[in-house]
């Protein structure tokens, strides 16, 4: 039996964790809005200890699957879907880590909390790039993608680039910031950043070519619309942690003086923050006059690309509202709290209830 | 579905927030002692800075024992700023804060720490703490924000940089004396606003 998962085990379970790791943040975030959300930040603890549960039980099939099944693995990498998703487990442990550095000194203190992380960024860094080359390498040589293969998955590489300058940042934020490893850190992130940037760019234009020139993806691949929210998010909150680093480097990292740069990253991270705004309510146009429409939205693992795009814009959010229209944010920061968690619960069942159908060991390709 | 599969999504649901209420409690009973006295609060005898019409006030807290959950407690040293606007229009804050122990060894504040402790700090003292980075005192009105700095061992004497204004940094000299913590000086430092 144990051979029969490991085999089967798929790279997309990743998304899973990400789905979850991801409303520790959002917890967090809602427990500083006011004093009766305090309890909030209890329950982020809780969710980052599922996270954690869940990243150790998920990594050891999806480890194994390396050694014990290279055939599959190929097959999944060369997939135009399913290939994308291998980077979603080298990316939980940048969230793992990004949640150890908010959540983890209430558990552990403050010096094993950051370097705990720091062994997280690592570990992340390492796989994302990984992946990164591999996918880009797959993608170049396949004489098999064609245009009717182009969906927003294709996010997940450019997203999981993207994500790295978050804990980079987040980590020079207090520990790190006066040493050593504070220059590594930004250069790694800084390069990251261009990565995930403009690939998102150009992968983007080739979605939209199919989008615009071609028929829209079958209903299984309906919850990838919601990927696309996750890149102009992921550099919002980039870009308020990155001010927030500049800050706690009393106020000049590297020469960046917080003073020259905190107006432009207020107008910069709003503009980006509106396109992800835009952008769900564009996926919720598409699934309800379109997928729910024609009744073309069966239930699927996928239904996980739901969960971690929508948590990233509800942190973007409540990182936003500590530099601009604070009362308006906060309380979208709420409203979208409470949807993300009825979203959660609604995939944690439904993943369950696909699971007893025994579709986990009738991969789709 | 079928009630086994129901029953597993109900636990894996749940744990978050089971764990949350358990921590909740625990945290803001008393189930984990946490050890707070604060000795220096300028607003009881008047002796905040005043800069520009804003006054600074601070109150200090030179040993706040907060306990991880899993690991052994340690000492924090957690200041309270208060922030008056005496003049006559709103006025923007941007602080920052930074803990220079001798040596010239600088550290920043620890967010984390400080959104822990923060319901506590605000109970003992009636405040509401500030979340933005930035926030908009208007005139004749306080605002609050709690900082807390990790805590270097055998330590005698420090001192604090408040950012706050354009052109001047506040700075609160701290030393030990016969054992206590003593505020013994307090300035306002000329920015250097070269190109070198």
């Amino acid at each position: 039996m144990f051979k029969k998962i490991v085999k089967n085990f798929g790279p997309e379970w990743g998304a899973a964790v990400m789905g979850t790791a991801a409303l520790c943040i959002t917890m967090q975030l809602s427990s500083e809005v006011a004093r009766p959300f305090s309890f909030l930040l209890y329950v982020g603890v809780g969710f980052y200890l599922l996270t954690t549960i869940m990243l150790l039980t998920f990594l050891i099939p999806w480890t194994l699957r390396f050694f014990m099944y290279p055939e599959e693995v190929k097959k999944d990498l060369k997939h135009p879907v399913r290939g994308n998703f291998f980077p979603t487990m080298p990316i939980c442990f940048i969230l793992a880590g990004t949640g150890t550095n908010k959540l983890g000194p209430m558990l552990f203190g403050p010096w094993f909390a950051y370097h705990l992380s720091i062994v997280f960024f690592f570990l992340g860094v390492v796989g994302i790039f990984i992946f990164g080359f591999l996918l880009v390498r797959t993608q170049f040589l396949n004489k098999e993608v064609h245009l009717e293969h182009a969906n927003f998955s294709w996010f997940i590489p450019p997203v999981s680039h993207l994500i790295i300058p978050v804990l980079g940042v987040c980590s020079m934020d207090v520990y790190w910031a006066e040493t050593s490893l504070a220059p590594v850190l930004f250069m790694i992130s800084m390069i990251a950043l261009g990565v995930g940037l403009l690939n998102f760019l150009f992968v983007g234009a080739a979605i939209w070519h199919r989008y615009i020139y071609h028929t829209i993806p079958q209903g299984r691949l309906a919850p990838t619309v919601m990927v696309g929210i996750a890149p102009t998010a992921i550099i919002v909150i980039f870009l308020i942690k990155f001010i927030q680093a500049i800050e706690a480097s009393h106020g000049n990292l590297f020469g960046i003086s917080f003073m020259s740069v905190f107006s432009p990253i207020k107008i910069v991270a709003s503009a980006l923050w509106g396109f992800s705004f835009w952008w769900l309510i564009l996926s919720a146009i598409l699934l309800f006059t379109h997928y729910v429409k024609v009744k073309d939205h069966p239930l699927e693992f996928g239904w996980w690309a739901y969960t971690f795009p929508l948590e990233a814009f509800v942190v973007a959010t409540g990182l936003l509202a500590a530099c601009v229209a604070s009362h308006f944010l906060y309380g979208m920061l709420i409203v979208l709290n409470i949807l993300v968690v009825i979203v959660w619960l609604a995939v944690v069942f439904g993943t369950i209830k696909w699971l007893e159908r025994g579709a986990f060991f009738k991969p789709q390709h | 579905m079928k009630i086994r599969s129901i029953i597993i999504a109900l636990v894996i649901v749940l744990i978050p927030f089971i764990i949350g209420i358990f921590l909740f409690m625990g945290k803001s009973g008393k189930a984990i002692d946490e050890k707070v006295h604060f000795i220096t609060d300028t607003r009881k005898n008047n002796k905040g800075v005043t800069y520009k019409g804003i006054k600074t006030d601070w109150t200090f807290c030179p040993d706040w024992e907060y306990k991880p959950l899993l690991f052994k407690a340690e000492e924090y040293l957690v200041f309270v700023f208060h922030y008056t606007n005496n003049t006559d229009y709103d006025v923007q804050l941007m602080p920052s804060y930074t803990f220079v122990s001798p040596g010239n060894r600088r550290y920043s504040a620890n967010e984390e720490i400080a959104m822990y402790i923060e319901d506590k700090v605000e109970n003992e003292l009636k405040i509401n703490d500030e979340t933005p980075i930035t926030y908009k005192i208007p005139p004749n009105t306080i605002k609050h924000y709690i900082v807390a700095f990790e805590k270097p061992h055998s330590l005698n004497d420090f001192y604090v940089d408040v950012d706050v204004f354009r052109d001047v940094t506040l700075r609160l000299h701290y030393k030990k004396e016969n054992g206590n913590w003593s505020n013994y000086s307090n300035e306002l430092v000329k920015k250097y606003k070269g190109r070198g």
